[in-house]
């Protein structure tokens, strides 16, 4: 049996992605651990795998962001093939290699079948590199990664049943993904990326609260540092890597300077073009046409 | 007499912004020292120092970005005013106290009477701080700061004949202005930001790529460290400045990311609202009458 669930805060969200996402994809046996979030996503999570390791019949425990949903009919078909391996213990649709840290985007993506879906200025969508597969660049490749991004986890029933989230880290909400899949490394077993379709129902801010992540970023890489090859790590002794860091921190600090009056600049220009457009004669002289045609529609 | 230089690698942009500028604000004695750039700023500045220091009647060396303009038709006045001081060994026109490190931005700007000008998205412009009266924030104030901004600098005769942009830090751009206001500072005397007005011609985007500046950041930190108060230093022991510093940058590449998508976006959105007023029966309608104003007339 296939479990699936979500740790709920905002039941709204929950019921039009996660659910619907369920739906589409579980079996006539699957069952629905979604509970209303409890404390830190560690916990809540924690909370989620007690109860799907009483199962006997558990194939497999899919753990989904209230705002993801699944879009593969075939996901149960796929998650299993992926299980058959029992060294398998986690398996998801966005992966990287040569990760260091909590941010596995700054690594090697090798997979990443989702579809970003923001619902801001009108909304719209980013598809990730592997979403189309002929469009997919030659790297791209499903198997195995150093760690696979939380909005989809799926758990084999070994990791169920021997891995907990770290509540004792202290966090909130960034960093459980990594450290479940270095603990699941650092037992022998590996983390695999699938070809599972998901959409990520998102908004455009991807670090909306970054004293929490750098929080997290900072725990993770003293728990693991010297435990697993290249996790915590940078060249050279600790003196360098902080004047580097702090060079680098002020680097990218000055370009979100410049990408803001970029928006702004980009905003008035807009501005000006529409303000041109929707000003000419043109436009003037047919307002009566338009204004008819919506009529018509409104009719 | 007050002289004026700039470092050129775009005889162009100099002539239309700099060369421009220094012709506004020079007098009749003013001298321009400008030169063609060679190797770093450091070593390009340095060239300029050694001419202007050979002038016996130096007032002051004004050194300009090639894409700065000077638009201030009291400048030389100013400037003369502020170096009443013997203690004062650079004028800026942006400058910020509390500042640790070459982003001096992240200090507490006091002071910015500059324009930025873009080219890009059709131009435009955004005003500092200080360029209008009326807008002013309440802890806005000319006088004393810890650096001023490259973009426009006007040393002293003594920081002429005594100071040198270090070409030992080994960097082609970044950090020469900091480093300079360190100098001065480390020998006693002041760094002054004032009310002199410029238009910084520049474009929107910022370095085409961090390296350099990282380096600079990195080099102008080990010079300074320990050698004046708050450069360079950060709360904690190196392992855990290296932690935190590493997570930050961590966290502000994937803003840097949120924004850039933001940006994305936001011209799909307009493009798509452009096509569509293209595509509008109204404007196909009426595409002869467009078709019309477009000709030259008989």
């Amino acid at each position: 049996m296939i479990a699936f669930a979500s740790s709920i805060t905002r039941p709204e969200v929950y019921e039009r992605h996660a659910l619907r996402g369920f739906r589409l994809a579980a079996e006539a046996d699957s069952e629905l651990l979604s509970q209303p979030a409890n404390g830190s996503i560690f916990r809540s999570y924690n909370e989620i795998i007690e109860r799907a390791a009483e199962r006997d019949d558990l194939e497999a425990l899919v753990i989904v962001h209230q705002d993801a949903e699944i879009v593969d009919p075939q996901f149960c078909p796929k998650l299993r093939a992926e299980l058959r391996d029992p060294q398998v213990a986690i398996v998801g649709c966005v992966g990287a290699v040569g990760v260091r840290s909590i941010a596995w985007w700054e690594g090697s993506t090798t997979w990443g079948s989702f579809v970003h879906r923001y619902p801001e200025y009108g909304g719209g969508e980013f598809p990730a590199f592997s979403w189309k597969e002929h469009e997919a660049p030659p790297y791209a490749r499903t198997g195995e990664t150093d760690t696979v991004d939380g909005f989809v986890l799926c758990l084999a029933p070994w990791t169920v049943r021997n891995l907990r989230f770290d509540e004792s880290l202290g966090l909130v909400l960034h960093g459980y993904d990594f450290d479940l899949c270095l603990q699941a490394r650092a037992a022998g077993r590996t983390v695999r990326t699938a070809d599972f379709k998901l959409v990520h129902h998102h908004s455009l801010e991807l670090v909306g609260d970054p004293e929490s992540y750098i929080e997290a970023h900072v725990r993770l890489a003293e728990k693991w540092d010297g435990r697993m090859p290249e996790v915590g790590r940078a060249g050279g002794d600790w003196r360098s890597r902080a004047r580097r860091a702090e060079a680098e921190a002020a680097a990218a600090r000055a370009q979100t300077l410049y990408a803001r009056l970029e928006i702004d600049a980009r905003e008035r220009e807009h501005a000006r073009q529409l303000e041109e457009a929707l000003d000419s004669i043109s436009w003037r002289i047919t307002a009566p046409l338009r204004r008819l045609a919506a009529e018509r529609r409104r009719a | 007499m007050i002289a004026f230089g700039s470092s050129i690698t775009a005889p162009a942009v100099y002539e239309r912004h700099a060369w421009s500028g220094f012709r506004r604000a020079g007098e009749t004695d003013s001298v321009i020292l400008s030169r063609r750039a060679e190797g770093s700023i450091f070593h390009s500045y340095n060239a300029i120092l050694e001419q202007a220091a050979a002038y016996e009647d130096l007032e002051a060396l004004v050194l300009a970005h090639q894409d700065v303009e000077i638009v201030d038709s009291a400048f030389c006045e100013k400037v003369r005013r502020v170096l009443s001081d013997p203690d004062v060994g650079v004028i800026g026109c942006v400058g910020a106290i509390g500042v640790r490190s070459i982003a001096w931005w992240e200090g507490s700007v006091t002071w910015a009477s500059f324009v930025h000008r873009y080219a890009e998205l059709g131009g435009g412009e955004f005003p500092s701080l200080t360029w209008s009266d009326a807008e002013m924030p309440p802890y806005a104030r000319r006088g004393e700061v810890d650096t001023v901004d490259g973009l426009l600098m006007v040393l002293s005769p003594w920081a002429v004949r005594n100071l040198r942009f270090d070409e030992s830090l080994g960097q082609p751009l970044h950090g020469y202005d900091f480093d300079f206001c360190l100098q001065v500072r480390a020998a006693g005397r002041k760094v002054i930001a004032e009310d002199l007005r410029v238009y910084h011609h520049h474009s929107l985007a910022l370095v085409d790529s961090p390296d350099p500046y990282v380096e600079a950041h990195r080099r102008v930190a080990e010079k300074w460290d320990g050698r004046l108060a708050h450069v360079g230093e950060a709360p904690g022991d190196w392992k855990t400045r290296a932690r935190r510093a590493e997570a930050e940058a961590s966290a502000t590449r994937a803003q840097v990311r949120s924004w850039q998508l933001s940006i994305d976006v936001r011209r799909r959105r307009h493009e798509r609202a452009m096509s569509e007023i293209a595509g509008s029966l109204s404007l196909r309608l009426t595409e002869p009458l467009r078709r019309l104003r477009r000709q030259p007339p008989r």
